[in-house]
């Protein structure tokens, strides 16, 4: 199994079978081919789902994960990442909308036994130690009891293995999630704010362990609702609000809102000023007469100018990079209705 | 069979099942046969009048099987109402059944996997209670000096599957109930309640309102004492909570009653299971 393999790829084998006849080649193209249609471990397609008929939970989520990328699914607390999880995991049934999961139907055997899961809290039989919650999911997973160690080990929870999952720390609790998570060495990673409630060390342990099983051709779908946390770790990122994907792309592309960031005086002149100017988007005022300004950087010299020959002071003007977790503020709040 | 494997290993190492299974061979045996055999033997009175061998009689091995199963339509069908409401409703409670419904296994095969395994479990607290009432009588007729007869093999293997068959159907009520609830507290006392109070009240009223004894013919307790009944059992006194009162029934048609709410217990379960969404612990 190799890295996703896009159109464009395709297209080129295409050209490359054109020109060499070969039997063998076409198999290798068919092969290819068979791929091609699963580059997209994850899709969905207007996914809604409705608790009750005021709770609108998901509102039309359409997404997209391809094969082998670390993918951040992210947004404010009640904005539907868990049940947008639970359902392309059939654990809850989504109103409208359908997904598909590896190709297959979310919640099929043919899905789950190469996907692993770790949903919120972990949740396990408190009686039974961590070593015999493995087992038993190993059992429903059909999978052999001889990949329990390893996990652990994975996990660096070997040596508590033998106590009861009630005498846990929350760090382990979610270590041991996590561990479960891997029995099957699945495909896909489902996980579902895996740092919750952890420490901060605990949180860069878990970092680190993530980033590490996102390496080479598996897939990790991770949600958080901290922009922060997924900034080190994913190669693609989805903001949610409302039930809704709101804003999709890669780190740079998300990153790429920079701002011209100005001090001036007076400010209501210098605002009432920029607005008028095209290319200029949206202004925030802070204080101290500091105001940022949504617009090309390459227009810095055009504005100072515009600024200081209608007699505005312009005491700092420079371009700001905005951070990931500023970029996912203002996307949030902005789009709150007002009042 | 591999999840049947794991909810084997979820039953056998839940200490609380274990609890149970003394409590149940503990209870049966004392109120069997310790208790009876000590009123005997310190009740001079008794002796020579009849009423005292009576009284022993119904300890002696060749009675096993009317002495014994007294027990299992409304006390042992207590106990495995618990420990059925305790496997499922804990699900509930731990959220467990987001980890279960994630393997590979379907919801359906696991929630079969639970019931044949709890059917399982249910094979000791049968067994084990015989063999201890067994104990006991041998030990009584040889205190005794009675003779030493053992009960018809036939009537001991009706016995035996009549017991099973009538703890199988309060362990599907629990489960029945514990899905309905999605969890363990109301289904517990919502079992026990019906089988201690409404039960009783309706058995007890229905030889006066005659709604209420057509009613009482398709109650659990009801059609369990009738299906021991059936097996040439004597039944218990009125008194006490687990006192029988109500109308009798025919054995084949006690036996298709338990039967039918069997299969709906397990069959409404199974249908809520498969379809009801899995949020987190509740
Ligand atoms: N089982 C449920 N019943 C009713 N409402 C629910 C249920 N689960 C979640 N919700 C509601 O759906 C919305 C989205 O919740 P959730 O998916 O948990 O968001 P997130 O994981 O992003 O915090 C919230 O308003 C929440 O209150
Ligand atoms: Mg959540």
């Amino acid at each position: 199994m190799g890295i996703g393999y896009d159109c464009f790829e395709t297209a080129r084998l295409l050209r490359m079978t054109q020109r060499i006849h070969r039997p063998g080649i076409r198999v290798y193209l068919r092969l290819k081919e068979s791929k091609l249609t699963e580059s997209h471990v994850i899709q969905t397609r207007e996914l809604r789902k409705r608790y009750r008929p005021d709770i609108m939970a998901v509102d039309g989520l359409s997404m997209r994960v391809k094969r082998g990328e670390v993918y951040g699914f992210v947004g404010p607390n009640g904005s539907g990442k868990t049940t947008t999880l639970r359902m392309l995991l059939g654990l809850v049934r989504p109103t409208s909308g359908d997904c598909e999961m590896l190709g297959e139907a979310p919640g099929s055997p043919e899905a789950l036994g190469r996907i692993g899961a770790l949903m919120e809290t972990p949740a396990f039989y408190p009686y039974l130690s961590g070593r015999d919650n493995l087992r038993v999911l190993a059992r429903h997973a059909s999978v052999s009891y001889d990949r329990i160690d390893p996990v652990l080990a994975e996990v660096d929870l070997t040596r508590r293995a033998d106590y009861r999952f009630k005498s846990y720390s929350l760090g382990m609790k979610q270590r041991l999630g996590m561990a479960a998570a891997l029995l099957k060495d699945p495909e896909l990673l489902i996980l579902d704010e895996p740092t919750n409630g952890l420490d901060p060390a605990g949180m860069a342990e878990m970092r680190d362990l993530i980033r590490n099983l996102g390496h080479g051709e598996r897939t990790v779908l991770l949600s958080s609702h901290l922009m922060g946390e997924l900034e080190q770790i994913c190669d693609r990122i989805g903001v949610v609000k409302d039930g809704r994907i709101i804003r999709e792309g890669t780190l740079d592309e998300l990153r790429r809102g920079e701002r011209l960031k100005l001090r001036a005086e007076p400010v209501a002149e210098a605002i009432a000023l920029l607005k008028k100017l095209a290319g200029v988007g949206k202004i925030d005022a802070g204080d101290g007469g500091i105001l940022m300004i949504e617009a090309d950087p390459s227009r810095a010299a055009e504005i100072n100018r515009v600024l200081v020959e209608a007699g505005i002071q312009v005491s700092e003007l420079c371009v700001v990079k905005l951070s990931l977790e500023s970029v996912f503020l203002s996307l949030t709040e902005e789009a709150e209705p007002l009042g | 069979m591999d999840s049947l494997m794991a909810e084997l290993l979820l039953l056998r190492k839940r200490v609380g099942n274990w609890v149970l299974l003394g409590f149940w061979l503990f209870m049966a045996v004392l109120f069997s046969y310790l208790l009876p055999y000590y009123a005997y033997t310190s009740d001079l009175n008794f002796h020579g009048r009849g009423v005292g061998v009576v009284l022993l009689i119904a300890l002696l091995p060749q009675n096993l099987v009317a002495n014994i199963t007294n027990s299992f339509p409304f006390f042992g069908g207590t106990m495995v109402l618990i420990m059925g409401a305790l496997a499922m409703g804990s699900e509930y409670n731990w959220g467990t059944l987001t980890p279960v419904f994630t393997q590979r296994a379907g919801r359906l095969k696991v929630f079969f996997a639970k019931i044949l395994a709890l059917a399982i479990a249910l094979v000791p607290f049968v067994l084990l209670v015989f063999l201890l009432a067994f104990l006991a009588s041998v030990s009584i007729s040889w205190r005794e000096g009675q003779p030493i007869e053992l009960p018809p093999l036939w009537d001991l293997l009706r016995a035996l599957a009549a017991g099973w068959f009538l703890l199988a159907v309060w362990a599907a009520f629990g489960v029945f109930l514990a899905v309905l609830s999605r969890g363990t507290a109301l289904a517990i006392g919502l079992g026990i309640i019906y089988g201690l109070v409404i039960e009783g009240i309706i058995s007890s009223f229905g030889r006066q309102i005659d709604l209420l004894k057509q009613i009482s013919t398709v109650l659990l307790r009801t059609n369990g004492y009738s299906l021991i009944s059936s097996l040439g059992v004597t039944l218990p006194s009125e008194a006490g909570p687990g006192g029988f009162s109500g109308e009798s029934v025919s054995g084949t048609q006690a036996a298709l009653v338990l039967a039918g709410c069997l299969l709906v217990f397990i069959a409404v379960s199974a249908a809520v299971i498969r379809r009801r969404d899995v949020s987190g612990a509740s």
